[in-house]
């Protein structure tokens, strides 16, 4: 952790950071995100990618999400919504992610990032209240 | 907050020099609840396409500067094959060739510089450079309209 001088990154340049990880590539590739608009200067719309967990109902599953990035962000949490349907605890009727049943959003800080939300969103997908539900079919959206 | 109590002396002075010599064409100052984060404005130098403009930009000193070079960025569009759709700008002492005896304002003369010396081979905007290189005269023409549509008032 950073001591009492900590440094604290505007947003802009978080955001490019974040763009700049994202582009390289995370981990083992089951989650992903990017810029939806290339030529937004602000940064403001990301698309997030989750491949759903093996031995879960979201195996084999490609998620999308959209990632809104206001511009308190990263002092406020972002707006995350699933573009796929999906059924799961923390994932209101119209996809959006319920910060109330989410603690990433819920309970967020500025050291989370996209990749925290994702992987997060990812893990709870193996959940044991979760990874048996029953899902809508694959390729439906919201 | 933050990032006040213990700025370090280099960029307090650094600052301070910024805000009462500053060079011309550019202006620099701090935002203040980060004073590490400085609102910029490069005056469009003459006789280059960007002449008559106002360009935005946003620099940061990230916690190892000076060991590390300043993040700078324009907020204002600009048709340059150096800087990309985002703004970032492709210059070697922002990389590379960074040194700690370089400052903010070395740094900022160098963007202005830039603007008056546009580098096509070291592209960073891949097809704003190869206008360039094609048709320098169209592309500099491009570059005048943007100036007038992103970095004129009104």
């Amino acid at each position: 952790m950073a001591g009492p001088s900590s440094v604290v990154v505007p947003r802009n340049f978080r955001l490019l950071e974040e763009l700049e990880k994202g582009e390289k590539g995370i981990g083992d590739g089951t989650v992903s995100y990017g810029m939806e608009d290339g030529d937004d200067v602000y940064m403001r719309n990301w698309t997030g990618t989750i491949i759903g967990p093996s031995n879960t109902v979201h195996d084999g599953r490609i998620y999308n999400l959209k990632l809104i990035c206001g511009p308190d962000y990263p002092e406020k949490a972002p707006i995350v919504k699933f573009y796929n349907k999906i059924n799961m605890s923390c994932v209101a009727p119209d996809g959006t992610i319920d910060p109330r049943h989410f603690p990433s959003l819920g309970h967020w800080n500025r050291s989370y990032t996209m990749e925290t939300i994702l992987t997060e969103l990812r893990r709870e997908m193996t959940a044991p209240h979760n990874r048996k539900l029953h899902q809508p079919p694959e390729g439906s959206h919201y | 907050m933050a990032g006040q109590a213990q700025l370090p002396r280099r960029i307090v002075k650094e600052t301070q020099r910024l805000l009462s010599e500053p060079a011309p064409g550019i202006s620099a100052s701090p935002c203040e609840d980060n004073l590490r984060y400085f609102n910029v404005i490069i005056l469009g130098p003459q006789n280059t396409p960007y002449e008559g403009g106002t360009f935005k930009l946003e620099l940061f000193l990230p916690e190892d500067y000076p060991m590390a070079p300043p993040k700078v960025r324009f907020l204002t569009r600009i048709y340059h094959p150096n800087i990309d759709k985002l703004g970032r700008i492709c210059l070697d002492i922002l990389k590379d060739k960074w040194s700690p005896a370089l400052q903010i304002r070395t740094v900022l003369l160098s963007i202005q510089a830039l603007l008056s010396a546009p580098n096509p081979d070291d592209p960073l905007a891949e097809a704003v450079a190869k206008h360039w290189k094609e048709n320098e005269k169209e592309a500099v023409e491009t570059a005048k309209q943007w100036t007038l549509t992103y970095a004129t008032d009104g």
